[in-house]
């Protein structure tokens, strides 16, 4: 599936819905998806406010600037920015709207 | 006159100026009796963080209720990009330039809380408004600012934006300033910002040389949620901003501290001889009333303290959440929002230091013993609030800011929020829900959207200050 310059990434949604997206080199998750009209939610769009939170499920990616939206404890547990993020690697990412609160928690017991 | 003119003629008011025309009303009694029923309201509708994906839009509700499309969305002006956070808005004129002889109220400022993306938007046919200009993200990111909130248009030409980060999404925030003629950038607005870090809404009173602004947080931390380590952390606002309006420099800060975390909607009285005004702390859930002292310093009391209140379901008692508040054109009656409890109270604060509660209206929320309205079930509870001119309809809608809506209110993100209004009764200091009365911004054309704040047009309780 990959050769030099792309990279596949596989986009898993809600109700595990799947969608890949080859992202050129340099390219963020979310420019590659909007290319292939693949809905990803996004916001600033420069990693500041976590609309497009994502769950790394399989390989690397690397952020193109600080991640700021993400605490610590959240990139360490996996969880990455697809606004700013390029894939490093082929990669699997779980996706969608509701990722941002799981991230920051809920009040509910 | 009709409630949509976007102007006014003066020569029955008595006005000092009679024979100038301006874009607004030469007092605020003057809008609040001469302008007649709002017939049309234009609601930011956001679709960030929604399920289903799409563009933000301006909505455009029909208020008459003579017409067949009453109490229908009948319009909406999408946005050009995903992703924006439409939130709050404002106008190019307003009764600030009064006196401005060809200025007109026409175009509406909406700016994008994510994106940093400013919208232009000619409204000069109230039912048919169509966009004209876009300010991209990279051309507000070159003066180190970021994320844009509330528009005034203010005396001399200028529209004047709180913008609560900088470039990177951190702290400090500052205001853009921009020319009223053709919308291009001139810069910061202020010279000095002295200890200003954090920005959130604004008010000015030219007659006294004072700006006062509020204080949420840095981008990076209110964009992805709340967090409650960010409010142990310090991270969130409590302080207000006293800035001499003709320097464009801080002049003092009025640190609440526990009493006033995160200060947000900044109201000073419509009268322009009054040197006083009200401030939602919406955290601690406190009204605080700021005035100034003989000696030309400011300083600030709690008028209201709201208790939290326990939940079978939280494992921390419910702070009420006050997240908006609003005058009367008459500076009668305060009304504000608690956005988790799930209530609207109306205050007569003709004694200004001095709130008495006269009546809420429960509709949704946590503790509301009203979740449905014509069987459609309330998604979120009371939030941005918008009084009609002559004081007796309060309309509102019932999201707070996508993520935020995520954590506390999640059904929004699948259904879309709604619009609801009460009938007041000023002379009787009462109010009641009307049930013929529901926008359900769910059934938006391209699907489930948000609702957040609402304007109409010709002016309103939150958009005209008075020199």
């Amino acid at each position: 599936m990959t050769d030099a310059t792309t990279h596949a990434v596989e986009l898993v949604g809600p109700n595990e819905r799947t969608e890949t997206v080859r992202v050129e080199e340099g390219e963020t998750i979310v420019d590659a998806a909007e290319r292939a009209d693949v809905a990803l939610p996004y916001g600033c769009l420069y990693g500041a406010c976590g609309t497009c939170t994502a769950e790394l499920l399989d390989g690397e990616v690397c952020h193109q600037a600080s991640p700021r939206a993400l605490k610590q404890a959240s990139r360490d547990a996996g969880y990455v920015l697809p606004c700013i993020a390029t894939p490093e690697t082929d990669c699997r990412l779980r996706v969608g709207y509701g990722i941002q609160a799981e991230v920051v928690g809920t009040p509910w017991k | 006159m009709s409630t949509d003119d976007h102007s006014h003629g003066t020569e029955q008011s008595g006005h000092e100026h009679h024979e100038v025309e301006g874009p607004g009303y030469p007092t605020p009694a003057a809008m609040r009796t001469e302008s007649g029923r709002e017939e049309t309201a234009y609601v930011m509708a956001p679709r960030v963080g929604m399920e289903n994906d799409g563009p933000d839009f301006v909505g455009v509700v029909d208020l008459d209720p003579t017409s067949d499309t009453y109490s229908e969305l009948i319009d909406a002006v999408e946005m050009p990009n995903n992703g924006d956070e439409l939130h709050h808005f404002g106008w190019n004129a307003c009764s600030s330039s009064c006196h401005a002889e060809g200025l007109a109220r026409q175009y509406l400022v909406v700016p994008g809380q994510r994106s940093s993306r400013i919208h232009v938007i000619d409204a000069e046919d109230p039912r048919d408004p169509e966009m004209v200009t876009v300010i991209e993200p990279e051309e507000v990111f070159e003066h180190d600012l970021s994320a844009p909130h509330t528009v005034h248009c203010v005396p001399g030409g200028k529209i004047v934006i709180s913008m609560l980060g900088d470039a990177n999404g951190e702290l400090p925030g500052g205001f853009l300033q921009l020319d009223q003629e053709d919308f291009s950038i001139d810069g910061h607005w202020e010279a000095d910002r002295g200890d200003m870090e954090m920005n959130y809404d604004y008010w000015y009173q030219p007659r006294h040389d004072v700006m006062i602004s509020s204080e949420w947080a840095a981008p990076n931390t209110y964009y992805p949620g709340f967090d409650l380590d960010d409010v142990e952390a310090g991270n969130y606002g409590d302080s207000i901003h006293i800035w001499s309006w003709d320097d464009r420099e801080h002049i003092q800060t009025l640190e609440f501290g526990e009493q006033g975390q995160i200060p947000l909607e900044v109201r000073m009285s419509h009268n322009p001889e009054e040197t006083q005004g009200y401030i939602g702390a919406a955290l601690s859930s406190n009204i605080i009333r700021f005035y100034e002292e003989s000696d030309g310093t400011w300083d600030w009391d709690v008028v209201i303290d709201e208790e939290p209140r326990e939940h079978e379901d939280w494992d921390m008692p419910v702070p009420p959440l006050i997240t908006d508040i609003l005058l009367s054109l008459d500076d009668q009656y305060l009304f504000f929002s608690n956005w988790l409890h799930g209530d609207v109270r109306m205050y007569d604060v003709s004694d200004a230091g001095n709130p008495r509660l006269v009546d809420r209206v429960w509709a949704g929320g946590l503790f509301g013993d009203r979740q449905t309205v014509q069987g459609e079930e309330i998604r979120g509870a009371p939030q941005m609030l918008q009084l009609s001119r002559d004081g007796k309809r309060l309309y509102w809608t019932t999201s707070l800011f996508s993520s935020w809506d995520n954590q506390f209110f999640p059904d929004i993100a699948t259904d879309g929020s709604l619009m609801l209004k009460a009938d007041v009764y000023p002379d009787e200091g009462r109010m009641e829900l009307d049930e013929e009365f529901l926008v359900d911004f769910g059934d938006a054309p391209g699907g489930p959207a948000r609702a957040h704040e609402i304007r109409w047009p010709g002016g309103d309780c939150t958009s005209d200050v008075w020199q």
